[in-house]
């Protein structure tokens, strides 16, 4: 067999959650991979259902023909910021770095492998987009048969070429890092800076491409795929393919992201061994000097070892640290703007007063601030250490409590500053501004408690790589999608009671609502706690 | 005068999931003052018993008392005075070693002043003192086992389990940890650990049990052991039984 095709087989079978179930002998360990499985199902079906509904909205504006390129330019933006984020974990610095490099396999081959695992281990996210705007587009355009293969088989190479721009990326970030002291720290910001300016030249992108002709980009759906050409030629070949069935554009789709692979990892090769020997060595500074000690609470032992953990990883940094930056981005331009002008900018000038926001603010803050919980993924980040804290005099209640504080450590102050930002610019009343800082701790109080019930009930000790639980697991999965869609609901479900309720009751009301839900999350994960969950 | 039975196994019984016992039937008792040798083969069953001893693994029948406590329904109470070094210490890399340390004693609700003298009394005995400001991360295999020992070490614990501990020291941290369990077991406490070295054994432990397949298939104090041969033949005579 290949050598690339056995290390590839071997990544896959080394965390394939099917292998566990098969000879596993534990049942506990077999019905929490179907309970995983189920969980994940579910994800991949409403992720499928919003892209169908879409489609639908799509079916009905008589636009359907842009179904293709919105689907690649889609599968594109998730491939490309799903890979950027997890290039630091599982291509460089991971784990198994030296097993893998001990055995007799090239360079080059480690880090293709790597990437193709990485792929493959995505794939199902952008192959749930890519199917199910095939069968909206199917139904509405009436499309001829030869589309459904060709669109499946070109699915698997769309996101190819912008995960190898994203690995490219982390490799010069890594690369960059490697060359510093505090490589993390470097990698972490420099990650932080590509996101954030990636977030802008979205907004710069929509603006020109919007140029006040909105309406026939809409309209016409070859203004639209001719515009997104200029930018992202891959969605275009993508388009052309399925819909004219242009064998050049084939061709191209499938060539380029094939040459890309081949020059990417000559180059990602050429400097593997480099990077990865720099970031994974630590030099030891050997100066330190036994003073003064400071006694904790457990719990804030708890939470300062929670704190360490997060510090100390790029990926779970990145991951958790980018909703508290928007945060605090977020407060700070609307302060310097203004809150009318950031929500005419948003809606396009829309004829409305923007003070009908107003009751939406703590949502708003919300949405970035729990966007991710630490609290989901930090059950299943004890790993391997996970013995340590089973073998000390600490309650599981105990345990799960430091968690929760750290959560609210991290989230209470961004929390504060940015809607306390919003609210003296939108020019809201004291009361209201006070009863907003209220319910946005109860909201956090509630993120944190239910991401913990999540992280506890999903609990996954036997990863090998972190990216595992911090991105794919499926307690962040089943934390994170359903609570984006809740707050964006309540994002406009409070607009809309905002204009027939007094914005003060309504803040009450909330306040009472998500204090109970939150209340009632942390009997739960007192319950769980009880009940050993995860052991 | 009868010796207190610090920690007490009676007829601990473990079975994996196919029905495979990793541990059948065994017993033994540690006193204060035992330094309790646990030896056998790979996948004897060391391992396995010493992770159901200190509460990390559950167990499917017996009971395991430590200073009369029980495992299964008081956990808390064993394991406030239980100390436990794993074969391969995986530490928290991402915390210095100090940070590590402060972490534990916090948990056992250590004082300040205490927790200095101690970490400054085992890192300056093991030699790691100038290395504790980095992170575990940094540190090679005997520097991790040399912190978690430490760390075991920070409450004063009743019992001391070490699983396979002199794997990854070097002669000197070998020599050190030995020391430190004569002078706990001077003081009262009670160790107890599993090891491949059988010289080690012969010279460190008063009891000793020997693990084969699951059992116990030998156990007393090292003179009724060895009756005058040397450990590794009482060994090889009872493992080939």
């Amino acid at each position: 067999m290949n050598k690339s095709i056995l290390l590839l087989k071997n990544l896959l079978l080394s965390t394939s959650q099917s292998n566990i179930y098969r000879h596993s002998t534990d049942p506990k360990k077999k019905s929490r991979v179907v309970g995983n499985a189920v969980g994940m199902l579910i994800l991949y079906l409403m992720l499928m259902a919003y892209c169908v509904a879409n489609c639908i909205g799509y079916g009905k504006m008589g636009i359907i023909d842009i179904v293709p390129i919105l689907c690649a330019l889609t599968v594109s933006i998730l491939a490309f910021f799903f890979t950027f984020l997890k290039s630091n974990g599982y291509l460089f610095a991971f784990k198994e770095y030296d097993m893998l490099m001990a055995l007799p396999f090239s360079v080059p081959t480690v880090a293709a492998c790597r990437f193709l695992y990485m792929y493959v281990k995505s794939l199902p996210w952008y192959l749930s987009v890519s199917l199910a705007m095939l069968i909206g587009y199917g139904v509405y355009a009436k499309a001829a048969i030869a589309v459904y293969p060709l669109w499946i088989l070109l699915s698997l190479f769309l996101p190819l070429i912008p995960m190898l721009l994203a690995s490219f990326l982390g490799f010069l970030i890594a690369k960059i890092g490697s060359g510093f002291k505090k490589k993390n720290l470097v990698q972490t910001v420099l990650t932080f800076i590509l996101i954030l300016a990636a977030f802008g030249s979205r907004f710069v992108i929509e603006s020109v491409m919007r140029n006040g002709k909105v309406e026939e980009v809409l309209k016409q759906a070859s203004e639209m795929a001719e515009e997104t050409a200029r930018y992202f030629p891959p969605a275009l070949w993508f388009a052309n393919a399925v819909t004219k069935f242009a064998l050049s554009d084939i061709l191209l789709l499938v060539g380029i992201s094939i040459f890309l692979f081949g020059v990417v990892f000559a180059i990602v090769g050429a400097n593997y061994r480099k990077i990865n020997s720099a970031l994974k060595s630590h030099e030891a500074s050997k100066d330190f000097r036994l003073t003064s000690q400071k006694k904790n609470s457990v719990v804030n032992a708890i939470a300062f070892k929670e704190f360490k953990r997060m510090t100390g990883s790029t990926v779970y940094l990145t991951n958790v640290g980018m909703g508290e930056i928007l945060a605090a981005l977020f407060g700070i331009c609307v302060l310097i703007f203004g809150f009318d002008r950031i929500v005419s900018t948003v809606t396009s000038n829309a004829p409305m007063d923007p003070a009908i926001l107003r009751p939406a603010i703590p949502f708003i803050v919300y949405f970035f601030l729990g966007m991710m919980s630490t609290c989901a993924c930090s059950p299943s980040l004890e790993g391997k250490n996970y013995w340590i804290v089973q073998s000390l005099p600490v309650e599981k209640k105990t345990l799960y409590q430091g968690k929760m504080l750290y959560n609210m450590y991290l989230t209470v102050p961004f929390m504060f500053f940015s809607t306390i930002c919003v609210c003296i610019s939108a020019q809201v009343s004291l009361i209201d501004t006070i009863l907003y800082l209220v319910l946005g701790f109860c909201l956090l109080a509630f993120s944190t408690a239910w991401g913990c019930v999540c992280g506890m009930r999903h609990m996954r000790l036997d990863w090998e790589n972190e990216v595992e639980v911090i991105k794919q697991g499926t307690a962040v999965m089943i934390y994170m999608f359903p609570n984006m869609f809740v707050c964006m609901g309540l994002v406009v479900g409070s607009v809309f009671l905002g204009m027939a309720v007094d914005h003060t009751l309504l803040a009450l009301c909330f306040i009472l609502i998500v204090a109970i839900l939150a209340l009632l999350s942390y009997r739960r994960v007192m319950i769980l706690a009880q009940k050993n969950a995860g052991l | 005068m009868a010796e207190k039975k610090v920690l007490e196994i009676r007829n601990y019984t473990k079975v994996y999931g196919a029905g495979k016992k990793a541990a059948d039937d065994v017993s033994l008792t540690v006193e204060a003052g035992d330094i309790y040798g646990f030896i056998g083969h790979n996948g004897a069953g060391k391992s396995t018993t010493i992770r159901a001893v200190v509460g990390v693994l559950d167990f499917t029948e017996g009971e395991i008392l430590i200073d009369g406590h029980s495992v299964k329904s008081e956990p808390m109470e064993c394991k406030k005075i239980t100390a436990y070094i794993p074969d391969n210490p995986d530490l928290y890399e991402n915390l210095t070693g100090i940070q590590y340390l402060n972490f534990i004693a916090d948990v056992f609700d250590i004082g300040a002043k205490e927790r200095e003298e101690r970490i400054a009394k085992y890192a300056g005995s093991f030699e790691i003192t100038d290395s504790l400001g980095d992170l575990i991360g940094s540190y090679s295999h005997g520097m991790k086992q040399k912190l978690a020992i430490i760390s075991a070490l920070i409450h004063e614990p009743k019992l001391l389990v070490l699983d396979e501990p002199f794997v990854g020291l070097d002669p000197k941290a070998t020599f050190t940890l030995k020391e430190i369990m004569h002078e706990m077991c001077a003081k009262g406490t009670a160790i107890f650990f599993s090891t491949h070295v059988l010289d080690v054994a012969e010279k460190l432990c008063n009891k000793v049990a020997i693990i084969k397949k699951g059992r116990i298939i030998a156990s007393g104090t090292m003179e009724d052991m060895t009756e005058g041969h040397s450990l590794e033949e009482a060994f090889l005579e009872v493992e080939n039984e």
